[in-house]
């Protein structure tokens, strides 16, 4: 079969993208450790504690007190949770990459938001402080901004993996 | 593309059992909360380290220093690590992520006809702002904001005790 210019560009990306080092096995499942220790981690900080968990979230100003919000102050550790578990027992990791993927990009965006305030404020970036309701305390923002940043793109990596090993699924390319 | 739809239905799969046993637990936990029948919380403006608002008055260094010095009554917001670490002189521990264990110890001790000053670690913590709309919400109206936390005070070179309560 011919393949036009553009399925052949698309076609051999693919192919190194596969075979690419970051796909190495191992440090697939590194990541995923990795990934999963930090969230499970952090919804263990927040499960069982809806008030404080809503009123952090309230504090981003970005949800007003209301049903949404103490809904999500409910359910989003558990979901923190779930995804951290999926990616040690290595099933529906493409699931919960995905939703990570989502969740760390959120985080990103509202941490952001709330940093450019703060610096509108007078504040100097280095020095802009607070506990952005994580789990993991107080921090300096510019610090967790890098640290969102790079679960955002390991869980990007685990999307897009070729294949995942080391799993309790039965199908490696849809675990 | 399967590998998206595969991806996208397990999210929905995980986003749904993060529904139930979310709602489930919090239905059995003491500390559990009806989202859909709370109570109207007190709004603090993200501008309040210069006004007053909400019945939640800011105060600085100086106030802070005169009602230490007249005994007055104190919390401090912070982990219990940081607060063993150091506090200020009379302040009670209030840790405001772990309120589930501290405020049975902690609410006979204070009286809502008194003025009760929070603090938390320094100027950009919010976590005293956060345990001041909960005790308000709570009744208690006449609450103090120290912005300038531990950081400033122990900055100051004012009088910090050490012993773990």
């Amino acid at each position: 079969m011919k393949l036009t210019w553009a399925q052949g560009r698309i076609a051999s990306a693919g192919n190194l993208g596969a075979s690419c080092w970051i796909y190495n096995p191992y440090l697939l499942l590194a990541f995923r450790l990795f990934l999963a220790a930090i969230f499970i981690y952090a919804a263990v900080q927040k499960i069982g504690k809806p008030l404080a968990f809503a009123d952090e979230i309230h504090s981003y100003s970005v949800v007003d007190y209301g049903a949404p919000l103490y809904t999500m102050a409910v359910v989003l550790p558990w979901l923190e949770l779930l995804c951290g578990l999926s990616l040690v027992t290595g099933v529906f990791v493409r699931g919960s990459s995905l939703i990570l993927l989502a969740l760390n990009a959120m985080f990103l965006f509202v941490i952001a938001k709330r940093t450019v305030g703060a610096v509108h404020g007078g504040t100097p970036l280095s020095k802009v402080y607070f506990d952005c309701g994580c789990g993991f305390g107080a921090t300096y923002a510019w610090k967790k901004l890098l640290e969102d940043a790079a679960y955002l793109v390991i869980a990007m990596v685990l999307l897009f993996a070729p294949n995942h090993r080391f799993t309790l699924s039965r199908s490696r390319r849809l675990s | 593309m399967k590998m998206l739809i595969s991806a996208i239905s397990q999210a929905i799969l995980l986003l749904a059992a993060a529904l139930v046993v979310g709602f489930g637990f919090n239905a059995l936990s003491r500390n559990g909360i009806n989202p859909f029948k709370m109570p109207v919380r007190v709004p603090v403006a993200a501008d309040s380290l210069s006004a007053e608002t909400g019945g939640i008055k800011v105060i600085d260094i100086a106030a802070a220093k005169r009602l230490v010095d007249s005994g007055g009554c104190i919390i401090d917001a912070r982990r219990k690590a940081d607060y063993d670490e150091g506090h200020i002189p009379g302040s009670i521990l209030l840790d405001y992520y772990d309120m589930g264990n501290y405020l049975d110890q902690v609410l006979p001790l204070l009286s809502k006809e008194q003025e009760i000053m929070i603090y938390c670690s320094e100027p950009s913590c919010d976590d005293s702002e956060l345990l001041a709309r909960q005790l308000y919400s709570l009744g208690f109206k006449k609450l103090l904001l120290f912005k300038g936390g531990f950081a400033e005070w122990s900055g100051a070179g004012l009088p910090v005790e050490k012993d773990a309560q």
